[in-house]
């Protein structure tokens, strides 16, 4: 909201405080202030001249060539004007050669068709005053000439920027009379008294309001008559044009003055397009429309409340007027209304209509409704002062069901102590209640009275009034206090403590590279991953149309991001701890699973021929997890290849789950990409990949009791190391053979290493050959006796299990 | 006699010139070798001159005698000067390391790297629990009630506006308040808090939240927040600011000078904007930098003293009970931690910006 400093001034005596000690005041005991800005600076370099003389062009009928007197005290300067209004004797704004006018244009000495022109008379959108362009901007006769035109019509002015946000709770404070107020609680100055009583109107009945909605607190009808539709006056259309406002005509501008004063919106009717029958403010009737002001045809609900001539809609409550009531040019008598709208009916109809007006905003925050009745008083007496011959024919119509909400509040001074921390005597607290316009009565506890205006929204409970008293006085004179107290100690989150030893294990020795992701996935993404046959939450209202998906798991994040990484480095590693939400698994209260996980992912280029059978990335990936594993105490574990449950996206044969000890779920799933779904994350041909990823439960894994790790003495006796290769059938797995071996040693196999797979015509069809390092370690020294025991026992164990021991 | 004498040592000193020559003229260790195994040989010259002494008469065998030894220590000396100077020289020039620029890369080493966000708040995390924080965890899909009710934004609550809140979809009509969405702050888990913790208590709880905003370098529609909430008997607002300025200190290393100006935030009364003197200012005089916009203030967080409301909602006695509560912009410490200019890199995904912390 912008704030015009010479508007305040209209209702504090400003003169010991500059702009810049306004906006301090404001953000230092009021609201947050945006910025602070000189109202039209330009105009302070455009003077004010004299035209002398005016004569036709002799090459161009629609120019004229004035003599200006600039008041330096020089010969008038000669320039041509190619407005139709420019006359002899009028006071004008003349921008020398040399000035730059808003939007850059700096004035050149030029000839116009043969005639040298030295500046230019300027019209007031030339200036950035409005969409004044019919003519030149003529000037008051007592501008005095010579000065700039700022000074001359003493309009200099500073515009305040507040942060809307920062006035929510505040109704009061949209309008100047408000934030003037502020001013004169923070320094102690005096407000200057308005006029709010109505003056006399004529006899007869009121004008006729009806209010047939509970969401109308109050509304006023109030007959004008005698205005004349003229400009407004300087000082009123400055005022506007410094808070943004295009003045229009005086009807316009007086509305949107006493709006912008008092923080009251209020509306004109032409009053004879209006019924006789007066006005009914009612709930709209399903599908009844109305055009608005804007010119757009509007639909209504019984949600909105419309005003109504007779039963014709003229307006949508607190929102906008109708197109075909508004006052046109002629029109001599009007209906002002102002009116008390409840904040809820009035926020949802403008957020349903995507309506949200100067009215609106403000009926949203809850006005007090003792407000339109001064509103109405000032307006009139505004208008008054322009145009004396204006009446009020009829009395005021004034009709609702309305209650003063001006209250009480006790406060405890001691407490005002007690939370602010501070030693602020009674008679401080007092006075600046007194300041801010409460009342106070004292005793055991205080009673502080609460104006209307205050009490509609802001002020209803003790705390409140401490906040007011703390903002007053000011919160720098609070002093620090060190926090004491008995606690317990607190115990760091286990599930914290494991995600942080993981990302430590996964980035230091694992050299993998920690992402986060977005909480929604792109449903192309998880319909490309088959993950959509999968109940997802939904967004209802989505930033982009096609991910309005959350996420039930993290892996799918990783995986969309892989070509792109793949694309600029050979290797990807990449892994995220995060959340995923499960819709199928809510509680009673409705809220779904939450599930924590860690996901993995390893991308390397594909190798013309594998160096080793572990040198992929699924081994790769595979020897990350089970190093994980060890390093947090969790060694017990064994994989199983998945048959059922594989993902879609996952390999159907490269598939794997990690089981520890007696848990019967797994904690982890490891996995090559399924082909099709390789191909389609564009990590083939080109970025031809081996792709390995891992979903880990670290809810499941936090199931697993961490195992402390132990001390292995070191052996005494050398050990002796033997290389066994077995030949055996292809459907047969290693950890069949692995078992023979453990089990053909006889407690003496202190390691197995798997160190090569070979497949070959020499082996014949459907046979492959796994090769180990076969450690022998016992409590003695060893012999061959040992060795060739162990080779026999375990040359028969392969036999039985349709193998060869091929060499040793 | 004499005549065989003066042909032995002739013969003698023949020898010990070629020898030396030989030696010195040796340029590297395995010439030495070579010279020496020539010369100290049985059948080398030496080994001959001393075979000869079985063919000379008695008398001058001793003489003989004499000349091969002296020949020969002379010899062994000789090779063993030059042995060292060759040794000597060999340390030189390895010292000398010709071949060293001190400028060629060192050997690039393949590393892993934590999330910037991580980095931030394990420091966070650090400094809050050596103050006896708890860190606590919440739900980023959460009930309305959390994330508004609680708090004291009823359904018509007009900054419900400001939150520009992510619904989620539901296929039954819920009653009110029993939606869900995305939480658009961390500070639903205050109200988590307060229903589980046993009083009194001091809690952070780091996380992300999600505001249906327009992206653009400064803004994203997710971001992580850290909320603080302390409840207790007898705390007051000097509290916050104690709190505040201690873990400022920690965390920038010097003293900052905090303000507190009025803000509005329903769930907090009075409510707060706490503002942190700009710690990367270099001179104050020059009013600010382009970090702190030259205010010489940074914006830090909204926070305030726990509304009753809230505190009643929690089922705490708040006649009895007080406390403060700040929500910290984790996101846009980290950008002013790392100088990130553009919050879109966070969650990017993107290893040529993940690599670099």
């Amino acid at each position: 909201m912008l704030i015009s400093y010479r508007w305040l001034a209209r209702h504090v005596d400003l003169s010991g405080l500059s702009p810049q000690d306004v906006v301090d005041s404001y953000t230092m005991h009021t609201a947050e202030v945006e910025g602070l800005e000189p109202f039209a600076p330009h105009l302070s370099k455009v003077v004010v001249g004299h035209v002398v003389a005016c004569e036709k062009h002799a090459d161009a009928d629609r120019l004229s060539v004035c003599c200006v007197d600039l008041g330096d005290g020089g010969e008038p300067e000669q320039i041509v004007c190619g407005a139709p209004n420019v006359d002899t004797g009028q006071n004008v704004a003349v921008a020398r050669v040399g000035t730059v006018l808003p939007g850059g244009l700096k004035l050149k000495k030029v000839k116009v068709r043969g005639v040298e022109s030295r500046g230019m008379i300027c019209s007031e959108r030339e200036l950035d005053l409005g969409d004044e362009h019919s003519g030149i901007w003529v000037l008051p006769a007592q501008a005095k000439v010579g000065l700039p035109v700022a000074e001359a019509l003493d309009i200099t002015d500073w515009v305040i920027e507040i942060e809307n946000k920062s006035l929510t709770h505040r109704p009061d404070l949209w309008g100047h009379r408000g934030l003037a107020s502020e001013l004169a609680a923070i320094h102690g100055l005096e407000l200057k008294a308005l006029d709010f009583e109505l003056p006399a109107t004529g006899g007869g009945k009121p004008y006729p309001v009806r209010v047939e909605t509970s969401g109308c607190m109050r509304y006023l009808g109030l007959a004008i008559s005698g205005v004349q539709i003229e400009r407004s006056p300087v000082w009123l259309q400055m005022l506007l044009l410094a808070v943004g406002q295009r003045p229009l005509d005086l009807l316009v501008d007086l509305s949107n003055f006493v709006m912008l004063d008092l923080a009251q919106p209020n509306h004109l009717f032409d009053l004879n397009s209006l019924s006789k029958d007066g006005i009914c403010v009612r709930d709209a009737r399903p599908d009844e429309c109305m055009q608005t002001l804007d010119e757009v045809e509007r639909v209504f609900t019984a949600q909105d409340m419309l005003i109504c001539s007779g039963d014709r809609p003229v307006a949508v409550a607190g929102v906008m007027g109708g197109e075909g009531s508004k006052v046109a040019s002629g029109t001599s008598d009007l209906l002002l209304e102002v009116a008390s709208f409840h904040p809820t009916r009035v926020r949802r109809t403008a957020s349903r209509l995507g309506l949200r007006t100067e009215a609106s905003a403000r009926f949203e925050k809850f006005l007090d409704p003792t407000l339109p009745a001064k509103a109405a008083a000032h307006l009139v007496h505004t208008l008054r002062a322009i145009q004396p011959d204006v009446t009020l024919p009829r009395a005021l119509g004034d009709a609702g069901d309305w209650q003063d909400p001006a209250c009480e509040v006790a406060l405890r001074p001691a407490r005002v102590r007690a939370v602010l921390g501070i030693e602020i005597p009674d008679e401080e607290i007092e006075s600046i209640l007194e300041r801010l316009g409460l009342g106070v009565t004292l005793g055991e506890p205080w009673r502080v009275s609460i104006p209307s205006a205050r009490a509609t929204k802001d002020l209803a409970i003790e705390e409140d009034l401490i906040e007011e008293v703390g903002r007053i006085h000011g919160y720098d004179a609070i002093p620090e206090q060190p926090l004491t107290g008995n606690l317990e100690p607190s115990t760091f989150d286990p599930r914290r403590a494991l995600v942080r030893r993981i990302a430590d294990r996964l980035s230091g020795p694992a050299l993998f590279h920690e992402s986060m992701t977005y909480t929604f996935q792109e449903n192309a993404l998880i319909e490309m991953l088959g993950e959509d046959e999968r109940p997802h939450i939904r967004l209802e209202n989505p930033q982009h149309e096609g991910s309005d998906c959350i996420r039930r798991s993290v892996l799918p994040s990783l995986l969309g991001h892989l070509a792109k990484n793949r694309r600029l480095q050979p290797n990807v590693r990449l892994f995220e701890i995060g959340k995923g939400y499960v819709p199928e698994l809510a509680n009673e209260r409705g809220e779904p699973r939450e599930l924590h996980q860690l996901a993995l992912t390893r991308v390397t280029p594909r190798p013309e021929k594998q160096d080793r059978f572990d040198a992929g990335a699924f081994a790769e990936l595979q020897g990350v997890l089970e190093d994980l594993w060890r390093h947090l105490g969790r060694a017990d574990f064994t994989w199983r290849q998945m048959q059922e449950d594989v993902p879609s996206w996952a390999h159907p044969g490269r598939c794997v789950a990690a089981f520890f000890g007696e848990h019967r779920v797994p904690v982890c799933m490891l996995a090559g990409l399924e082909p099709e779904v390789q191909t389609k994350l564009g990590l083939t041909g080109e970025l031809d990949s081996e792709v390995a990823c891992a979903e880990l439960s670290i809810d499941e894994l936090l199931q697993i009791p961490e195992a402390t790790a132990r001390y292995e003495p070191l052996p005494r006796f050398p050990s002796v190391k033997v290389d066994v290769a077995l030949a055996i059938p292809e459907d047969m797995q290693a950890t069949v053979i692995r078992a023979a071996i453990e089990k053909s040693g006889k407690g003496l196999v202190g390691s197995a290493e798997l160190f090569d797979i070979y497949r070959g015509e020499s082996l014949g069809a459907h046979q492959k050959s796994l090769a180990y390092h076969v450690l022998l370690q016992a409590d003695r020294t060893l012999t061959e006796k040992d060795t060739s025991k162990f080779l026999g026992r375990l040359e028969r164990a392969v036999a039985d299990l349709g193998g060869e021991l091929r060499k040793q | 006699m004499a005549e065989v004498d003066g042909q032995v040592s002739e013969q003698a000193g023949a020898i010990r010139v070629r020898a030396l020559a030989a030696i010195e003229g040796a340029e590297a260790m395995e010439d030495l070798q070579r010279v020496e195994r020539e010369f100290t040989a049985k059948n080398g010259p030496v080994g001959a001159l001393l075979a000869s002494i079985k063919t000379a008469p008695p008398l001058e065998r001793r003489g003989i005698g004499q000349a091969v030894n002296e020949l020969k220590g002379a010899i062994t000396c000789a090779l063993e000067q030059r042995r060292e100077a060759l040794a000597a020289d060999r340390l030189a020039a390895e010292r000398r390391a010709d071949d060293f620029d001190p400028t060629l890369p060192a050997a690039s080493l393949d590393v892993g790297s934590l999330h910037p966000l991580t980095h931030v708040v394990r420091r966070l995390e650090e400094i809050f629990t050596q103050m006896g924080y708890a860190v606590l965890d919440g739900p980023e899909v959460e009930l309305e009630f959390y994330n508004f009710d609680s708090l004291n934004i009823p359904g018509d609550h007009p900054a419900r506006e400001h939150f520009d809140t992510f619904w989620c979809r539901s296929e039954a009509p819920e009653a009110a308040s029993a939606r869900l969405l995305m939480r658009t702050h961390t500070s639903p888990v205050q109200m988590r808090a307060l229903e589980r913790m046993e009083l009194p208590f001091r809690a952070i709880v780091p996380g992300r939240c999600f505001r249906n905003e327009t992206t653009d370098a400064s803004h994203e529609h997710t971001f992580h927040q850290m909320e603080g909430l302390v409840v207790g008997e007898g705390i007051t607002v000097g509290h916050m600011m104690g709190a505040m300025k201690t873990f400022l200190r920690e965390l920038f290393q010097k003293d900052l000078e905090v303000r507190l100006r009025p803000g509005y935030f329903p769930f907090v009364e009075p409510g707060f904007e706490l503002d942190v003197r700009c710690p990367f200012c270099a001179d104050r005089k020059t009013r600010g930098c382009s970090v702190c916009k030259r205010s010489t203030w940074i914006e830090l967080c909204p926070s305030g003293m726990v509304h009753p409301v809230v505190l009643r909602h929690g089922g705490v006695d708040p006649e009895r009970y007080t406390g403060f509560a700040f929500g910290l912009g984790l996101s846009r410490l980290v950008m002013l931690r790392f100088g990130i200019d553009d919050i879109r890199h966070l969650l990017g995904c993107d290893l040529r910006f993940l690599s670099q912390f």
